[in-house]
């Protein structure tokens, strides 16, 4: 701001130059002391201790050294002020972004994770429903196969007492005869006995 | 070498003035050792001060020191000046360091820059004159001369604008002297308290004119103060009404 200002005012080489001016014009004032200047005796005399030459001189050196220090270090410390506070708001702004951006990803993250378990839970319970289907068939599977082989088994059961009760009673009417054959100890028809011996157990069965 | 030996001993002869005679100061030859003196100081402190700039934070003891009076100098400047006070600061600054460096001087020399009062008219001119300068800079030659004539008035009271405009000339004028004698009244009269309780205790070889040194010291800082605050008011006078500064509405004439 100050180099801008310096830019627009008196040029550093023109005040350097009327600077030195007046520092050599008031040396030369106060050393010689003109006789246009002798008012200066009266006024010490008054008790005003006045040397109107080294007032120009003062001017001339202040002229001279104000835009020298702010060359020299004014104006690099308000850069430097000025870059420091420029980089503590970038750095601010940084910081304020990277926390944005850190809430974002953390919305992010939250929703993915949300999004993660609701898909796990739907498949969990996705399994567990086909896992349970598939109990259901295997359980009905075998529910049949069981029947299926009772049945079986009953079919089976009764044929096998179908025969031997057929063996039973072929071998009960072969004792049977047997045993009439040597109690009657007489040829009877064999056919015929058998024919009457057929009709008794059938008589039997019947009862039974 | 023989001058130098020329230019101690005037230095002790101005520095030991007899009493009764008007405190004079150095000499044109021993203010500017005194002033080159203070300038080597001070250059020597800023340049110590530079080494630690940088665009982070200063470390430096003395870039600290000097950045934390040269934002107390911008607050100053733009609280009373307003916004465009910034521009300022450079010639605040060096005032406020001329004359607080001249003013330490005071603590330890005989005589000091800021006990002379040519020196202290060279700054007020400056001063008073920067402010001339920068009012027509900011209102223009008319705009400038006019505000003297304080406000518009008509009728019978328009007598009174020539009046006005004479004291407020008058007054700008004794703005100088204002600067100056207040300056130099401290600083000088700081030395005269002091030779005078010194002699005092001169019987006992106490000196008491030491015990003086917190308030001289005290002193050096509001004088600077003073008169680089005096500027910053003075300026904000003639440039707040073309910068329109709502701060600068309550110091108009």
């Amino acid at each position: 701001m100050s180099s801008a200002n310096n830019s627009k005012g008196v040029p550093y080489i023109l005040k350097l130059v009327i600077g030195l001016v007046l520092m050599f014009g008031g040396m030369y004032l106060s050393v010689q002391k003109p006789e246009f200047m002798s008012f200066q005796e009266s006024l010490e005399k008054s008790g005003i201790p006045l040397d109107l030459g080294k007032t120009v001189a003062i001017i001339g050196v202040f002229l001279i050294l104000t835009p020298l220090l702010d060359l020299f270090f004014f104006k690099p410390l308000q850069e430097s002020i000025t870059n420091r506070t420029t980089e503590l708001e970038g750095t601010f702004t940084e910081a304020e972004n990277l926390r944005s951006e850190m809430t974002r990803m953390k919305t992010e993250y939250e929703d993915r994770l949300a999004r993660t378990e609701a898909e796990a839970r739907e498949q969990i319970q996705s399994q567990i429903k086909e896992a349970q289907d598939l109990k259901k068939q295997l359980m009905a599977d075998a529910q049949a196969k069981a029947d299926q082989l009772r049945k079986e088994a009953e079919v089976e059961i009764a044929n096998q007492k179908k025969q031997a009760l057929t063996e039973l009673r072929v071998h009960v009417a072969t004792l049977s005869l047997q045993a009439t054959e040597k109690i009657l100890q007489a040829n009877v028809d064999t056919d015929r006995n058998r024919k009457l011996i057929d009709d008794f157990l059938t008589t039997v069965e019947a009862k039974n | 070498m023989g001058d130098l030996l020329h230019l101690g001993t005037t230095l002790l002869a101005e520095g030991g003035a007899e009493h009764g005679a008007a405190h004079h100061g150095a000499n044109f030859v021993g203010l500017m050792v005194y002033l080159v003196a203070i300038i080597g100081v001070v250059v020597y402190l800023l340049a110590d001060a530079k080494k630690g700039l940088n665009n982070r934070y200063f470390t430096r003891w003395t870039t600290q020191r000097l950045e934390q009076l040269y934002l107390f100098v911008e607050n100053m400047a733009v609280g009373i000046i307003g916004a465009h006070g910034r521009k300022y600061i450079p010639m605040v600054m060096t005032l406020w360091l001329l004359i607080f460096f001249g003013n330490l001087t005071a603590l330890f020399f005989a005589t000091s820059p800021t006990a002379d009062l040519s020196f202290n008219l060279g700054l007020a001119l400056i001063a008073v004159f920067y402010v001339q300068w920068e009012g027509m800079r900011a209102n223009g030659v008319g705009g400038h001369f006019k505000h003297f004539a304080g406000p518009k008035l008509s009728g019978a009271l328009m007598i009174l604008t020539p009046m006005i405009f004479i004291i407020e000339l008058v007054s700008e004028m004794m703005k100088n002297l204002s600067l100056s004698l207040r300056l130099y009244g401290n600083i000088d009269g700081g030395h005269k308290a002091a030779e005078a309780m010194n002699e005092l205790g001169k019987s006992a070889y106490v000196p008491f004119g030491a015990f003086l040194m917190p308030l001289k010291l005290m002193t050096c800082v509001v004088q600077a103060l003073i008169f680089t605050l005096l500027f910053c008011v003075y300026l904000s006078l003639v440039t707040h009404a073309d910068h329109g500064d709502a701060h600068g509405e309550a110091h108009a004439h």
